[in-house]
């Protein structure tokens, strides 16, 4: 029986390796400095091209929604531990678990009604606040936890300090809390760069001019992924392996970085 | 003290900008999708006719796609995460262990993209040559394999969301089975249990942990979207077996959606899908932190 559990187990860690070995043996070889920068190639003839303006497009996006999601995640998770006697905590916190679960596309669908519809124009600015909503619940309730496991005897000394709560709470704590803040911040970047489903429907994805403004359409990695792997090209059939080995490394950077940080992790 | 009623207005400000969000997008939903539940009532929940151009929309069939493939994920998922936690608690060794933890957290949190292009072109293949056709051929007389299978179809899309809610599911498993008192282990193995009986028992004790991980991981599968719209196959049918092509309501949101403004009810159409799946997410999700709160009381 534990025989069985054993190769089960094998089993169910196989598919890893398998991703990471296929993604970089395919993916690789089209990664180049010029794949990085230059536009994506015509799906027929021309030069090789790249994947430029969704590279910038996700890092743009992946910023917006770490300023955006991790303020407001930040310190709602702060409230959650600080004051979660309160009955807006325990309630918030639960909305917060179940969001957590939500299907992101959900999410998308409620960006482009609120900021998409409104502008009659996909916009970047859309996609970042859709990351946001998407980063918020994983940042507060990391965040809560972090300010939750600082010991009781620690937080009496801050304020025994005499300082003013913000500064206790800030200055003193968050450095006691810096890990698993820390932690939760890479957790929401490393969503930021993966989803796609609130993408689809607030930035487009256009792949054929740069960084144009904020109320403008823009590309991202795996929305061009998404794209360019259904098409009908074998030529952006190899931008999306090759875009993927990029995705699939700045996760496994991120992902290295929080385990540096702190052993434990959970996304 | 001036500045401790700024830090409070702060924080209430963000609390509530956190709460108005989440009510908004309920409010959303709900608003959007009014007119095509007044239009059609449950006929929309039940019809399975798909007609954009005659403005006619069931949702029958993508919603019987989530129900398959997600049945299928967690029938399959179920033995593995079990043993995947038991495995990396019990019995790898313990230099091994955080290791063996890296690898299935880092799988957790694979962008879904990734597994969708790994899907298309690695798994679906696979699957489509060594799995599916010689079920079909030497049991295609079985209604669930009587299909002749394409590379992309409801089985594979299970398959894909399973080996992607693994990881999750174990990863609740585990720590409620590395939570276990230690006296309790001490104690089964005092009586003379094997290492097999002495884990069955840990098992029981987390049953409640277990029952969370699962249905987390359940409604994970469900609303899983860009993985499964890549290997699906995306076309709007009653299945008939598991090898069908079929839709899950989450994929043919993603999949309609940027023609839908052309009609005049597909708006809504897709607003309401995303309502049930939401309705039915909610319920599992409840159901699962329902689950983990007995946990922690327990422990």
């Amino acid at each position: 029986m534990l025989g069985t559990i054993s190769l089960l187990a094998t089993i169910s860690a196989i598919p890893i390796f398998m991703i990471i070995i296929n993604i970089y043996s395919e993916g690789l070889r089209y990664v180049s400095l010029s794949f990085l920068i230059d536009f994506p190639p015509p799906p027929i003839g021309g030069k090789a091209g790249g994947i430029g303006p969704a590279l910038a497009g996700s890092l743009i996006l992946m910023s917006l929604a770490l300023m955006i999601g991790g303020c407001i995640g930040f310190f709602t998770g702060l409230y959650l531990s600080e004051f979660s006697h309160t009955k807006l905590a325990q309630y918030t916190q639960l909305f917060l678990q179940i969001m957590v679960e939500f299907p992101t596309i959900i999410i998308g669908l409620f960006a482009y009604s609120i900021l998409v519809v409104p502008l009659k124009r996909f916009n970047a600015f859309a996609g970042a606040f859709a990351l946001s909503v998407v980063i918020i619940p994983y940042i507060a309730l990391n965040v809560r936890e972090a300010y939750k496991s600082i010991p009781y005897s620690l937080k009496e000394a801050a304020f025994s300090l005499g300082i003013s709560h913000p500064k206790a709470y800030l200055r003193v704590l968050l450095s006691a809390a810096r890990r698993g803040v820390l932690t939760a911040l890479l957790i929401g970047m490393a969503k930021a760069a993966g989803e796609t489903a609130p993408l689809l429907f607030t930035i487009l994805g256009t792949s054929f001019s740069y960084f144009e403004g904020l109320d403008k359409p823009i590309n991202a990695i795996p929305l061009l992924i998404y794209n360019f792997a259904l098409s009908p090209y074998e030529r952006w059939h190899q931008v999306a392996w090759g875009a993927s080995a990029i995705l699939l490394s700045i996760i496994l950077a991120i992902f290295v970085i929080s385990r540096i940080v702190v052993k434990e992790v959970k996304i | 003290m001036r500045s401790e009623k700024i830090f409070q207005i702060l924080l209430f400000f963000f609390i509530f900008t956190t709460l108005t969000i989440v009510v908004g997008i309920v409010v959303s939903l709900v608003t959007t999708s009014s007119p095509i539940f007044i239009k059609y009532g449950l006929d929309f929940v039940f019809s399975s006719v798909w007609n954009p151009v005659k403005e006619s929309y069931g949702i029958l069939p993508a919603l019987l796609g989530t129900l398959i493939t997600s049945t299928i994920a967690i029938s399959i998922a179920t033995p593995l995460a079990i043993s995947l936690a038991v495995f990396s608690s019990e019995i790898i060794p313990q230099r091994f262990r955080s290791l063996m933890n890296s690898i299935s957290d880092l799988m957790a949190s694979l962008p879904s993209v990734i597994y969708g292009l790994w899907g298309l072109y690695v798994l679906a293949p696979i699957l489509h040559n060594y799995l599916m056709l010689p079920l079909h051929n030497y049991l295609g007389f079985i209604p669930l394999f009587s299909t002749k299978p394409t590379p992309t179809n409801l089985f594979t899309a299970g398959v894909l969301l399973a080996i992607m809610i693994v990881p999750f599911a174990s990863s609740i498993i585990r720590e409620a089975y590395t939570a276990v008192p230690y006296n309790l282990k001490e104690a089964a193995y005092s009586i003379g249990m094997t290492k097999w009986e002495t884990v069955r028992t840990m098992l029981g004790y987390i049953k409640s942990a277990i029952f969370a991980g699962l249905f987390l991981a359940l409604g994970r599968a469900m609303g899983e979207t860009m993985a499964v719209a890549m290997v699906v196959g995306n076309i709007l049918n009653i299945p008939k077996s598991l090898f069908d092509m079929g839709y899950t309501i989450s994929s043919l949101i993603a999949n309609q959606f940027p023609n839908a403004e052309a009609y005049e009810y597909m708006v809504p159409a897709l607003y309401g899908g995303a309502t049930i799946l939401f309705l039915i997410g909610l319920v599992i999700n409840l159901v699962g932190l329902y689950f983990i709160k007995k946990v922690m009381i327990k422990g």
